[in-house]
Order: C-alpha cells, then sequence, then structure tokens
C-alpha cells in the first residue's frame, strides 16, 4: 500500500458517508451537509492525485504540481456559493410548505 | 332542346321543385304548402298532357340525353328523357294521379300535424315517379327506382310515431330491397355489355342478331324481373303490400295506382322486346302471375278491412298485368295498367271517405255508420268495384278483356282457364266488398244506431271546403273510369302496330264468358252479403281453418319469420356480437391496456426524491463498472 492509497481510502470512506447521509436523512439541510461530505472526498483525490501519483510536472522537474490544489480551492469555493443558494432555497421551501422535510416536498405521485 | 325535352324537364322537376321547397322552407305553413306542392303537380300534369299530344303520331319517338361525367370511351353516366307513348301517357296517368290525391287529401288530413311534410313527400314521390317513366336510360332508370322506394318508405310510415306504420314502412322497404339486389344486378350486367345503356339501344340489342348474347339476355331479363317482382308485389314478395295500408288512405291510392307498384309492371313493358326475347323467363312470369293472381284474391275473399281488401285485389290486378304482358301483349297489360291506375284510386279515396267518417277500416262498421250517406263515396265504391270487376261499360272490362284475349292468344288453355276463374273471384270479392260497406247488417243495425247518429247530424250541416274537396275529386275519377275503357285501340296503335286492333265492344266467346263469369261472381256476393236477410258470411270464411290461411297472407309472413327472419336476426346477432364483443373488445382492450399500463409504471413514481438518488447511483456504479471491464481488457 502506497501513500496515495491511504488518502485514496479516506476520500472513498467520506464519500460513502456522505453518500450514505445524503441518501438516509430526510431532513434538507442534513441532505446538504452530506453533500458537502462528498464534495470534499472529490477535493481530497483532487489533491492527493496531482500530488502523489505522478501528476504532469512532477516527472520532468521534480516539483510538485499545484494545479491540483488551485483546483480543490476553486472546488471549496463552489461548494460555498452552492451551499450559499442550497440554504436560501430551502428558506423559502420552508416558507411556502412550511417544511423542509423531503417527504413532504412531493407533489407528483403516481 | 326542344320543345318536348324542356316539357319533359318541366315535367319532373317542377314537383322536386315544389316539395324541396316545402320540405326546407315552408313546414311552419301548411296551407301554403299544400298550394305550392299541388300547384307544382299542377304543372308536371300540364306539361305531361302536352307531351302526350306531342308525340301522339304513331311511331314517333324522341330521345334527348347530355352526358354528365364521361368515364371511358363507352362508359358514360348521362341524363336524359325517352319520350314515346308509353312514357308520355304514363307521365300523364302518374301526375294525374298525384294531382288528385293532393287535392283530396286537402280533406282528409286537413288538421294533421305533420300536413306540410305530407305534401312535401308527396311531391318527392310525383318527382321519382315522372323521373323513373321519363328516363332514356337504365342506370337512370335505377335512380329513379330506389328514389321511388324511399318515397314510399317515407310515405307509408307518415306517421312514424305509431310502432305499426313504422313497422310497415320498414318492411316495405326492406322487402323491395330483395327484389332490388337482382335488379341492379341485371342493370349492371347490360350496362357492362352495352356501355350506356340507353332504353333503345337494350331493345335493340335485344333483337335477333343485336349485341347480347341469348344467355345474356336470359339472365338479364330474370335479374331485372327480380326487381319487378319486389316492387309490384308479385309473387313470394307480396307481403309488404296488404300492411303498406298503415300509411294515409291517401297515400295508400297513390301507391296502388300510378306509383310504386306500378314501376315493375311500367318497366316490364318499357323493356318488353327484352323480355320477350327471353321465352323461358316470361313463361315463369306467367305462372308467377297467376299464381298469384289467383292466391291474392282467396285473400281479398276473407278480408273485413277494406284498405286490405283493396290491397289484395292490387296485387291481383297487377298479376293480371304481367300476365298480359308474359302472354306477348304490350298494349294488354299497359292498358289495363293505365284503367287499373283510374279505378284502384279511386276506390280508395272513396274507402277514405267511409273511413274518414266511421273513424275504421272495419267494413262491419262502416256499415253500422250510416255510409249511403256520403253520396260521392258510394257512387266512386259501386263504380270503382264495377270496374275491378270488369262490369260492362266500365272501364275495367275492356282491359281486362284484352288481357284475357292477349292470354288466350298466346298461352295454354290451362293458364286462360286460370285466369277467369281469377276474373270470377275478382267480381266476387269487389262486390262483397260493396255489400259489406254499404248494407247496414240487420241483426246488429239496431246497436250501432246510436253512435250513428251523433256522426248524421254533424254530416247534415254542410261540409268543410275540404270535404267537398274530397267528394269532387272521387266523382272526377268516377267519371274517368267510364270513359278510359275506350283507350285501348288509341294506345294500341301507337305501342304495338303489329298487334291487331281488337275494338271496344266485340263480343267473341271469351268475351261472352268473362261477363258470364263476372255475373257469377256478383250475383254470388249478393246472395251471400247483399240480399235481406243474407248470412254475410263467405263461402270461404265458413272454414275456419281456410279463412285463417286465407286472412294471414297463407302463412307465408309466418313461414318467413320462421325461416328468412330469423335467421337475418340471428346474422344480425352474430354481427352485433361481433362488434360488441371483438372490435369494440379490441379498441377498449388497447385503451384498457394503456391505462392499465401507466398506472403500473406509475408505482415507480414513488415521489420519494432519495429513492430516484438511490436508483441514479446504483446505475452510475454500474455504468462506471461495465465501462472499467471494457476499458481493463487490451
Amino acid at each position: 500500500m502506497s501513500q496515495l492509497h491511504w488518502y485514496l481510502l479516506v476520500a472513498v470512506l467520506l464519500f460513502c458517508i456522505g453518500l450514505y447521509g445524503l441518501v438516509q436523512r430526510r431532513s434538507l439541510i442534513a441532505m446538504l451537509i452530506a453533500l458537502e461530505l462528498m464534495l470534499a472526498a472529490i477535493s481530497l483525490n483532487v489533491v492527493a492525485i496531482t500530488s502523489l501519483a505522478g501528476g504532469d510536472a512532477e516527472s520532468a522537474t521534480g516539483n510538485v504540481s499545484s494545479a491540483g490544489q488551485v483546483v480543490a480551492v476553486i472546488l471549496i469555493g463552489v461548494a460555498a456559493a452552492e451551499g450559499a443558494i442550497a440554504l436560501s432555497l430551502f428558506v423559502a421551501i420552508q416558507r411556502e410548505v412550511q417544511s423542509i422535510n423531503v417527504e413532504d416536498l412531493s407533489e407528483l405521485k403516481g | 332542346m326542344t320543345g318536348p325535352t324542356l316539357a319533359a324537364l318541366l315535367a319532373q322537376f317542377a314537383p322536386l321543385a315544389a316539395s324541396a321547397v316545402v320540405l326546407l322552407a315552408l313546414r311552419q305553413w301548411p296551407r301554403t304548402a299544400a298550394a305550392l306542392a299541388i300547384a307544382g303537380v299542377a304543372v308536371s300534369f300540364a306539361a305531361s298532357a302536352w307531351l302526350v299530344a306531342a308525340v301522339a303520331v304513331p311511331g314517333r319517338s324522341l330521345l334527348a340525353q347530355a352526358v354528365f361525367l364521361p368515364l371511358d370511351a363507352s362508359h358514360n353516366l348521362a341524363f336524359g328523357v325517352l319520350l314515346d307513348t308509353l312514357s308520355t301517357t304514363m307521365a300523364l296517368v302518374v301526375s294525374g294521379i298525384t294531382l288528385a290525391v293532393m287535392v283530396y287529401s286537402t280533406g282528409y288530413m286537413a288538421g294533421d300535424p305533420g300536413y306540410a311534410r305530407y305534401y312535401g313527400f308527396l311531391a318527392l314521390f310525383g318527382w321519382a315517379m315522372q323521373g323513373l317513366v321519363l328516363s332514356a336510360n337504365l342506370l337512370q332508370t335505377l335512380a329513379f327506382w330506389e328514389l321511388v322506394g324511399l318515397a314510399s318508405f317515407l310515405l307509408i310510415g307518415f306517421w312514424f310515431e305509431r310502432a305499426a306504420p313504422a313497422a310497415a314502412a320498414r318492411k316495405a322497404f326492406i322487402m323491395t330491397r330483395v327484389g332490388d339486389v337482382g335488379f341492379l344486378l341485371g342493370v349492371l350486367l347490360l350496362i357492362r355489355t352495352l356501355g350506356l345503356a340507353t332504353i333503345p339501344d337494350v331493345i335493340a340489342a335485344a333483337a335477333p342478331g343485336g349485341a347480347l348474347g341469348g344467355r345474356t339476355i336470359g339472365v338479364a331479363a330474370a335479374l331485372l324481373l327480380m326487381g319487378v317482382i319486389g316492387k309490384s308485389a308479385q309473387g313470394p314478395l307480396f307481403t309488404w303490400l296488404p300492411d303498406a295500408m298503415e300509411g294515409p288512405t291517401p297515400v295508400s291510392a297513390l301507391l296502388h295506382s300510378a306509383t310504386m307498384v306500378a314501376a315493375g309492371v311500367y318497366l316490364v313493358a318499357r323493356l318488353h322486346p327484352l323480355f320477350l326475347a327471353a321465352p323461358d323467363v316470361m313463361r315463369a312470369l306467367l305462372w308467377l302471375a297467376i299464381v298469384t293472381a289467383l292466391a291474392t284474391a282467396t285473400m281479398a275473399m276473407v278480408a273485413t278491412d277494406i284498405k286490405r281488401v283493396l290491397a289484395y285485389s292490387t296485387i291481383s290486378q297487377l298479376a293480371y298485368m304481367l300476365m298480359g304482358l308474359a302472354a306477348g301483349s304490350v298494349t294488354a297489360g299497359y292498358f289495363h295498367l293505365v284503367t287499373h291506375a283510374g279505378f284502384k284510386a279511386l276506390l280508395f279515396l272513396s274507402a277514405g271517405i267511409f273511413i274518414h267518417h266511421a273513424h275504421s277500416n272495419d267494413m262491419r262498421e262502416i256499415s253500422g255508420h250510416e255510409p249511403r250517406a256520403q253520396r260521392a263515396g258510394v257512387i266512386g265504391l259501386v263504380a270503382g268495384s264495377a270496374a275491378l270487376a270488369g262490369v260492362i261499360p266500365f272501364a275495367g272490362y275492356f282491359s281486362k278483356e284484352a288481357i284475357l284475349g292477349a292470354v288466350g292468344a298466346g298461352a295454354t288453355p290451362l293458364v286462360l282457364a286460370l285466369a277467369y276463374a281469377g276474373a270470377a273471384l275478382t267480381a266476387y270479392y269487389s262486390f262483397r266488398m260493396v255489400f259489406l260497406t254499404l248494407v247496414p247488417d240487420a241483426r246488429t243495425h239496431g246497436l250501432t244506431d246510436a253512435p250513428a247518429h251523433g256522426g248524421t247530424g254533424a254530416r247534415t250541416h254542410g261540409r268543410t271546403p275540404g270535404e267537398q274537396a274530397m267528394g269532387a275529386t272521387v266523382l272526377v275519377l268516377a267519371a274517368l273510369t267510364l270513359v278510359l275503357g275506350y283507350l285501348g285501340p288509341w294506345l294500341q296503335v301507337r305501342l304495338a302496330p303489329g298487334e291487331a286492333v281488337r275494338a271496344p265492344f266485340e263480343f267473341g266467346t271469351g268475351a261472352l264468358v268473362a261477363l258470364g263469369l263476372v255475373a257469377a261472381g256478383i250475383a254470388l256476393a249478393w246472395v251471400e252479403f247483399g240480399r235481406a236477410g243474407a248470412p254475410r258470411i263467405g263461402f270461404l270464411e265458413r272454414v275456419p281453418a281456410i279463412a285463417r290461411f286465407c286472412g294471414d297472407n297463407w302463412y307465408l309472413d309466418r313461414l318467413y319469420r320462421a325461416t328468412v327472419v330469423r335467421w337475418a336476426a340471428a346474422l344480425a346477432r352474430a354481427a352485433q356480437w361481433n362488434d360488441r364483443t371483438v372490435v369494440d373488445g379490441a379498441t377498449d382492450g388497447m385503451a384498457n391496456g394503456t391505462v392499465g399500463g401507466g398506472r403500473l409504471l406509475a408505482l415507480v413514481q414513488s415521489g420519494n426524491v432519495q429513492a430516484y438518488l438511490t436508483v441514479a447511483v446504483l446505475l452510475l456504479a454500474a455504468l462506471a463498472y461495465a465501462l472499467g471491464r471494457v476499458t481493463v481488457v487490451p
């Protein structure tokens, strides 16, 4: 097991926890948090792979590329924006339906 | 266009125009509607009279035809008129009788809610029959033939809100349709062989050495004859006519004299050379006619409804006309058609006067309502019955004499003997009708005296204009029965120049035998019904089984109900089952399947977003696994 594998294992764990939370929790807020976990797992993957798995620049120069870290930072920014939009939507939904439980939010049923 | 052509078009289309205006625009104005319809038919009558004069020269005939739809080199659709003595005199008879019936109906139908509709249908009937009579080719004949059937359907079922007239109208339409299938096939056969089957072409093609072979002529004649049998109520297809009595009485007068039933006989006269070229068919027709004449005479001998007696007598007389035609004389058959039109219309219209007053068709009822107070009715009934029986100065004598002469010349002695027997029976049942209607039954008269008085009081107070019109029409027709009989030689010179001309008062053995038989028939009727203390029961009615047999159309209707009608009904039920179950089932199943399938698939639509998410993730994982496997393989 190389060093990279440990990082990837942690990322898989994070992703699965996030997925479990997304599927299992009924509150929209909790689902959003679980989603953030999954995004964190992706970011971790990106950083780990670009730093440790012999990314584009390392073989040529011996320097560790910083491109992965830049992408990770952008991902965090996107996640924050997404969280802001989602939360504002949840507020609107709460006002409309008096609930943020996903089970109460379905109107089209067969 | 020449003058005669224009007159012929006027004779046809004046009633049509009147009918269209009445039916479309004048339903709310009955008196205007009646006046317009009468005017239309009067124009037609005048035009027909002029036409008769225009083609009265022996051997003259005019054909004008315009192709309106060319199909290919030899097949076209054309509309035209064929004018000769046969068609123009028939047109005159048709329009004359229609006019008489219309004038009469102003009284008879007064106050009926469907008054305007009635006149519209009468004018339609007049148009259809005029078109049939004057038509130049067989396809046109076929079209008007069906229109005549439609018009009679509408008029027989005029009181359609009651069950019996509606059923009678359907029966008339469907039974004639059975024969019309043959007629259609015959016309198509002739059209296939001759292209545009113009009537003179057909006649020319049927002559020896013409375009038609002997077999084709035989088949075509037999098929056309099927239509004639249906239309003219002969042989096995006669039972619609007695039921058609459910229509208003003036309609019966029209239907039985100049239109509808006359159409079949007229067609045989029109295409007489074609039919003569098929001797086997003619022999069959002769026997069919003689059997029909005798069978319906026995039915007329036991009927107690005055209109039914007249209906059976019509069938019997039509059979006589066909007998004359089948025996080879076009004049005899057609002459009887003309005289019969006059006296049968007269009989129905006089019967209508009695029915109008007694409010019953039953002759025994009528005799209890002082029938002799109806002067015009009495004169009409007696004159008409004398003509029907063949009493000497009346029209029926001369024409029936011509037919018996033709049968004597062209058929076997056995047929002739049967024809004479039929003449005797005719005399018997017509005077049975006269005595039953006009002589009050001494035994029951006292009982029916009281209601009769109420009616008499109303009658003696002067008559309405409508009743005067009824009486006047009947008197005019009664006068005609004394005149029409002298038409014979005039017709003969123009219709069949080859036949020997017979003077009206030429007494051979045949005429004397016929007169003797007629006198015997009348005497028997007088003994049984007329004299004081008569038993008022005929020799046939004394045997209940025979009376029932004859009173029920010889059980033919029962036979049809038990066989053909039942099979047709079973077939109809099977078709209905097929329609309801198989056809409807297929479409219903398709719709139900779609709905059910939708329901089933909708169960997937749980509304639970996390379930969707799970499915999506699993599918993505499966996709990733599959793609990974593919790429792993080098």
